[in-house]
């Protein structure tokens, strides 16, 4: 058939009847295909290597800060821990003794609270080399080390997507499975489970060092369920992961670029958060960063809000209050986010012509 | 059977600031199964519009498309399978070699690793399959491909400009290979070119494309046989004093090389009558044939630019 005026004439003869077509593969073929292709890829390798090195190293360089106390050493801490209740206390006996003359604060409130020892610290606080503790260092180690993994797996995932709209290989694999929500949802998979696999790593390597750490140059001695803490706080360390993972693979999907991402993720996390909390401090709960740590943190995240106005006198007077992000916002604003950007993302690829 | 139907497809790019852009308008297209089938048209009448629309890349504002005989891109995951295509410039990861990069494709399409080593042996890539694919000249890139449109042994080749890059020798092959894909039976090749060469020499058939819209379409041959000189090669000793004769006679002549071009008569047999009352016999009296360029030159030139403004090579 042709168009009007074209010139018309015979095709060849039709063949033989064709057998039945062959579709595009099953989405088991397509995640093998996946998988081979991300651990294929040189760079991921090389971030592996390195990351695990750096994570070597820092938890080598981690165990050189810690030493189990002496008894001179206990001894010398108390000492000095009560030397610091007696200052503390000399000084509030000071304020108070000028509350209502020129240079003295208005109130007594003003001078605080009598403060004990315990508000001053733990004795272990006051030893050159502190203990490591699992219920301490183990779960800030646990936040840290979700961190990083995190930000580990943002590369991973924001690098994966970019180096397929980089090559256009992401176009060529259209020519072998068209359907292009399944496409980005093998893709979302494999991300997904190899970030989960990095976390469980990641996270066990750090129970696994801070037990040990704990009985070389710390105590072993853990309340209650600490274990069991432990436990949800690495798991949700993992959830991070993942899930900072799929935001690198998301904002990089969405730009087609993983050097656009990157940038993004630099102006998003060092300008516009630390703008947000010089100018709007309230809306801290609401940035990425801290729902980041609300979500892995054992009993959430909490939040200073330094508030307050000079007064008349030139005092400060603080109305600064405490916020707690619980673990349960801190996942839901980070996965709302997350799924937000990937779906803009798996759209607009669903939608537009791939170039 | 017909392995594509293209029927009143029409597709308009809209462009920020720029107006808007028909690289297709009311396109018709059929091609039969079996043998190589040219898609010849200039820079922007577009041939990979329409390429891209029957593999899902493209979206169309109207008119149906049909793979194998299933509408598409409805139906293309079933049919994807049968089609294999290489678009403009090879796809591959760069960092991967030539082996690894089919391997993944293979994989993908649940195909064996065996048939890897065969489409490298068809393309003659085996020595170089190990090689990072960013390594490999432009021809090898073309070859590597083919390949991967090989890979799955397609009922319908798709193959844009796959001499693109290829020096001389790269061309040939390129060329051979088409050849004999086409003539196995199995497979229909569906070349686009703007190398007329190209076409005359692998093509059984060919559709001409002028501004979005198909213009021609049938075997090579047939294509050819509406479009005619109306020429004749006269060869013979004296070609001066032939040329006066026939001057004379009111026919016009002119040289060419060492034979003489002189428009047809009514009755071609009068000229040789002519000349040899006058003492010249003639060696040679052929019509010139006319090639795939003066036909294509004919069918698409002062083709208006189809509404919405000019076709650009971007769009196509």
């Amino acid at each position: 058939m042709s168009s009007p005026g074209s010139v018309l004439v015979d095709q060849p003869p039709p063949g033989p009847a064709p057998a039945p077509l062959p579709g595009s593969p099953g989405p088991g073929a397509l995640l093998a295909a996946e998988a081979l292709r991300f651990w294929s890829r040189r760079l991921v390798r090389v971030l592996l290597v390195l990351g695990a090195a750096g994570y070597l190293a820092g938890l080598l360089l981690a165990s050189t800060q810690y030493a189990k106390p002496s008894a001179a050493g206990l001894a010398d801490a108390t000492a000095r821990r009560q030397q610091m209740l007696v200052q503390q206390e000399r000084y509030r006996q000071d304020c108070l003794a000028s509350v209502g003359s020129p240079q003295g604060p208005p109130t007594a409130d003003q001078c605080g609270p009598q403060l004990t020892a315990d508000d001053i610290g733990r004795v272990e606080d006051f030893i050159d080399k502190q203990p490591f503790t699992l219920g301490r260092e183990g779960r800030d180690g646990a936040l840290v080390v979700a961190a990083a993994t995190a930000v580990f797996a943002f590369l991973l995932g924001a690098t994966y997507v970019g180096a397929e709209w980089s090559s256009r290989s992401m176009v060529a694999l259209l020519f072998w499975e068209p359907r292009r929500y399944r496409v980005m949802a093998v893709k979302l998979t494999i991300l997904a489970g190899v970030t989960a696999v990095l976390g469980v790593a990641a996270q066990g390597v750090w129970l696994l060092a801070a037990r040990v750490l704990a009985g070389l140059r710390g105590t072993t001695a853990t309340p209650a369920r600490l274990w069991a803490q432990l436990a949800a706080t690495s798991g949700r360390g993992v959830l991070l992961v993942v899930l900072v993972g799929l935001l690198g693979f998301a904002v990089a999907n969405l730009v087609r670029n993983t050097a656009a991402a990157f940038g993004a993720g630099f102006v998003y996390f060092a300008i516009v958060e630390n703008v947000i909390r010089a100018v709007r401090p309230a809306w801290q709960p609401w940035l990425l960063s801290d729902s980041a740590v609300a979500l892995v943190a054992h009993g959430g995240h909490k939040i200073f809000l330094n508030e307050g106005f000079v007064d008349a006198r030139g005092f400060y007077q603080s109305t600064g209050r405490e916020l707690v992000v619980s673990n349960l916002h801190g996942g839901l604003l980070l996965g709302a986010v997350t799924a937000l950007i990937v779906t803009a993302g798996v759209v607009l690829f669903a939608r537009r012509d791939p170039n | 059977m017909n392995v594509i139907e293209v029927h009143g497809v029409s597709k308009t790019y809209r462009r920020r600031r720029k107006p808007t852009l028909r690289a297709l308008d009311a396109l018709d297209l059929t091609v039969a199964a079996g043998g190589v089938h040219g898609f010849l048209g200039p820079n922007g009448s577009g041939k990979t519009t329409t390429i891209r629309a029957l593999l899902g890349l493209v979206g169309v504002d109207q008119g149906e498309l049909r793979l194998l005989g299933r509408p598409v891109p409805a139906s293309l995951p079933q049919v994807i399978g049968g089609v294999g295509a290489l678009v403009e410039t090879p796809l591959f990861f760069p960092a991967f070699s030539g082996r690894l990069n089919l391997r993944l494709l293979a994989r993908t399409a649940g195909l064996p690793a065996s048939r890897v080593e065969q489409v490298l042996a068809t393309v003659e890539l085996t020595d170089r399959a190990d090689e990072r694919f960013k390594g490999y000249s432009l021809g090898m890139k073309q070859r590597l491909g083919i390949a991967a449109a090989l890979l799955k042994q397609p009922r319908l080749l798709i193959l844009d400009e796959p001499s693109n890059g290829l020096d001389p020798a790269g061309i040939r092959d390129v060329r051979e290979l088409v050849r004999r894909l086409g003539a196995d039976g199995s497979t229909t090749v569906f070349l686009s070119s703007h190398l007329l060469a190209e076409v005359e020499q692998v093509c059984d058939s060919v559709s001409i494309m002028a501004a979005g819209r198909c213009v021609a379409s049938g075997p090579v041959g047939q294509v050819l046989a509406g479009r005619t000189s109306r020429q004749l090669r006269l060869r013979l000793a004296d070609l001066a004093g032939a040329r006066q004769v026939l001057e004379r006679a009111g026919h016009h002549v002119s040289a060419e090389d060492e034979a003489l071009l002189v428009t047809a008569p009514q009755d071609p047999d009068e000229l040789g009558r002519l000349l040899a009352e006058h003492g010249h016999w003639v060696r040679e009296l052929s019509p010139v044939a006319v090639d795939l360029e003066a036909a294509f030159l004919q069918l698409t030139e002062n083709r208006p630019a189809p509404a919405g403004g000019p076709v650009t090579e971007e769009a196509a």
